[in-house]
């Protein structure tokens, strides 16, 4: 395992404006924008072999991650959480307050997960227009370090500011001499993951974890006008439920469906299935490894006895399986292209639902306009995101996993009271 | 006793079930559930099976998923008369699965025909030492309900129950064991893979060991199911081995289920082996199959099923997710890829465990 470099020199980019660094970042991003761009063309070969996702789910990911990275969305984003980009290059004075200056961390260390694509990406541009130093745990893919590579080609102060560097999560002769430096570890994984990273650094050291998540798709009954509009809405609600086979945290894991409307629930979920059927050629399914593929199994023939002993029923294709009406005592399955539809006649139920199972919810996917009780249950559900259905697999830059802020916790405010 | 449970327990005492036998007697019991057990037959039903249509090979026959057992009372007669009633431990669906047995007859003579087979080749007459839930505490037990039995028919009417709610006694397990020592009497120490980590990191602690009479043998069972820090089988078993002088080979993996009346146990040429070859008894197949139900060529990773003659009061064909592939003497059981790398950043259901807690 080669040693990790941590002699990061930050004086050329703190020397730069953060504009500038911004305008940098969205130009290094615009290249990855071209799916023939030659990194990213072995980027995206390379994330195929370690996830075994197929070309156009990890293009569609590329795409959403690079497309994101603007100017403009970069900008608004700072301004939106620090005021302006000005607070970042020095003192700025905010009217009838005090002088204040966002100055940046020294050291922020990102430890992407292994089963991502890309998320370590995000932090990464934030923390760079904060003009922190930056060591990124990159994937064998190399994405990250290939990016890097785009911004020093855009601009030699990303060259001394950033590294990346794969290692086996957990080594402590590698990690623990860089924990000990950073003044902020931003971590994705499971609990026990970030617990175990958590233990490890000193008590003033920010830490920003990401643990895993689910999604929910609500379908309220305006929805299901007519067969027209149940047909767009099932669509949109299949793309969110294949894309990265069901595994992201912003996938549709569960989709509850309200009675009442024109179409009923169980009509939805068979406009649902064929709507999955046809958007799976679009997207098909990755590799899947033989004790995933056996548990989606098992979930399949399960629902198709519950299916013959009367209990709802399940629509099973190559592509995916959709279980009718599951029992609520089941959780969702979490399962390669694997979902439950919940008929309700309430959002409370839905709410029950998620609380019931402990679901940590990321993102509550429905159709506009919102009704209020709706919005009240994905509030009670804990969801630090509402979205459209077919909009739950491309969030905006602006707020990061689990609602938190993007940039502000790469820096610490100082405020001159003189 | 109906005449086909008769001919069953024919078959389970006779040395070999040849291919006929074994797929005549399979799908009469087939078509004998699809009569009587309802749910069942409802789930056969989409497979375009019924008693007019049955199928030709035991292979074809329908497995029901083991969590349908959670789902829907899967016997051929009313339970409330059943003379045995398991309950599944549970695991993330919470609910424990029911499997109701209408006699003992059948499931006795399954347990220790194959425990006779694999556990008692020589016919030795142990004295049975359990780390095993004791059933007068939890009689819904089938593990305990096994051990029982075999204490009872094959032991030397001194076993021992060291596992208590969720406490071991350690201390009455050392006391025993001692006294089996002092004795000179070979000890058959059955227990769970978690029970066994416990026993170990208590004997260390105590600074214990023993040279266990000659015939001493450990037959382990389950995993660990979060129950105690897991612990790889060769590590666990060389420690058993050194701290409790027994063979390698003498330390054997029982893989049951609930819902099985049957148990597969390491083969006995494989017990000296560095890869363990699963072997059951001959009124109990295995078959590997792919995700759509195909059985897979011998070699190639699949999920487990069983069909099971002595399961003939609830369901032959049982579908299980753990993985294994198939050889000529067995298959080789690689359990439930729980170490597989999962994708992405959603929850599983290990996380929802977590959770709850």
């Amino acid at each position: 395992m080669p040693k990790i470099s941590t002699s990061l020199d930050v004086s050329a980019l703190r020397a730069l404006p953060a504009r500038r660094i911004a305008s940098a970042i969205a130009d290094a991003a615009e290249r990855w924008r071209d799916a023939d761009f030659p990194p990213r063309v072995r980027a995206t070969t390379a994330i195929e072999a370690r996830l075994g996702y197929t070309t156009p789910v990890v293009d569609y990911a590329l795409d959403r991650l690079f497309e994101s990275i603007t100017r403009e969305a970069l900008s608004a984003t700072i301004i939106d959480e620090l005021g302006s980009l000005e607070a970042l290059d020095g003192f700025v004075e905010p009217s009838g307050r005090p002088k204040r200056y966002a100055r940046g961390l020294d050291t922020v260390v990102i430890v992407s997960s292994d089963t991502t694509i890309g998320v370590a990406l995000a932090p990464l541009v934030f923390a760079l227009c904060a003009k922190c130093g930056v060591v990124v745990k990159d994937r064998l893919d190399g994405l990250i370090s290939a990016f890097l590579a785009a911004l020093a080609d855009e601009e030699l102060a990303f060259a001394s500011a950033a590294r990346a560097a794969s290692w086996d999560g957990g080594d402590a002769a590698i990690e623990d001499p860089l924990f000990a430096q950073a003044d902020c570890v931003v971590a994705f994984g499971k609990d026990a993951t970030l617990q175990a990273i958590r233990a490890k650094l000193p008590a003033d050291t920010r830490f920003v974890a990401f643990p895993h998540r689910a999604s929910f798709g609500y379908l309220p009954r305006e929805a299901l006008s007519d067969e027209r509009a149940a047909h767009l809405w099932a669509q949109r609600a299949a793309v969110d439920f294949l894309l990265y086979d069901g595994e992201s945290c912003m996938s549709l894991h569960g989709l509850a469906v309200e009675r009442g409307g024109a179409i009923a629930p169980d009509a939805f979920a068979r406009l649902f299935g064929r709507a999955v059927e046809e958007t799976a050629t679009e997207f098909p399914a990755g590799m899947v490894s033989p004790g995933r593929a056996a548990a989606a199994a098992s979930y399949r023939n399960l629902a198709a006895f519950r299916a013959a002993t009367g209990q709802g029923f399940v629509l099973a294709a190559d592509c995916a399986t959709i279980a009718f009406d599951p029992p609520r005592d089941a959780a969702p399955a979490f399962l390669p292209r694997t979902i439950g539809i919940l008929p309700v006649d309430h959002p409370t139920e839905f709410v029950a639902y998620v609380q019931q199972h402990h679901l940590p919810l990321e993102a509550v996917a429905t159709t506009p306009p919102l009704r209020d009780d709706v919005r009240a249950a994905i509030i009670a559900g804990g969801s630090v995101r509402i979205t459209a259905l077919g909009q739950l697999q491309s969030p905006p830059l602006s707020r990061g996993h689990g609602g938190r802020p993007r940039i502000t916790d790469f820096v610490r405010w100082i405020d001159d009271e003189t | 006793m109906s005449e086909l449970d008769r001919r069953i327990l024919d078959a389970i005492a006779s040395a070999a079930i040849d291919e006929e036998t074994f797929n005549t007697l399979a799908i009469e019991i087939f078509a004998y559930q699809l009569r009587h057990n309802a749910p069942y037959a409802a789930f056969a039903k989409t497979f375009g099976f019924s008693p007019a249509h049955l199928p030709a090979s035991w292979r074809d026959i329908p497995a029901v998923p083991t969590a349908a057992f959670k789902e829907a009372t899967l016997c051929t007669f009313p339970s409330e008369r059943a003379a045995l009633h398991f309950i599944t431990s549970g695991t993330t669906q919470g609910a424990g699965g029911h499997h109701y047995l209408e006699s003992t007859a059948l499931y006795d003579a399954s347990l220790l025909g194959g425990f006779d087979r694999f556990m008692l080749p020589d016919g030795a007459r142990l004295r049975y030492l359990n780390l095993v839930p004791d059933p007068r505490e939890r009689p819904t037990s089938s593990l305990g309900y096994m051990m029982q039995r075999v204490a009872r028919e094959r032991g030397d009417g001194r076993d021992g129950w060291y596992v208590h709610g969720d406490e071991l006694d350690v201390d009455g397990f050392i006391r025993d064991l001692q006294t089996a020592c002092n004795e000179h009497s070979a000890v058959c120490i059955a227990g769970t893979a978690f029970a066994f980590v416990a026993l170990l990191d208590a004997l260390a602690e105590r600074g214990r060991s023993f040279v266990t009479p000659p015939g001493s043998r450990v037959m382990e069972t389950g995993g660990f199911k979060g129950r105690s820090r897991h612990v790889a089988r060769e590590t666990l078993y060389a420690a058993l081995a050194q701290r409790l002088s027994i063979e390698p080979g003498a330390i054997v993996a029982e893989y049951g289920m609930t819902e099985l009346c049957g148990q597969y146990y390491d083969s006995l040429p494989s017990r000296t082996t560095s890869q363990r070859i699963k072997a059951g008894p001959p009124w109990l197949r295995p078959l590997v199959v792919d995700p759509d139900g195909r059985e897979v060529p011998r070699g190639t990773v699949g999920a487990l099923r069983h069909i099971d003659l002595s399961n003939c009061s609830s369901v032959v064909a049982i579908e299980t997710e753990d993985l294994a592939y198939a050889r000529d003497d067995g298959f080789v059981l690689l359990g439930r890829d729980a170490e597989a790398e999962l994708r992405g950043c959603s929850l599983d259901a290990e996380d929802l465990d977590v959770a709850r807690r």
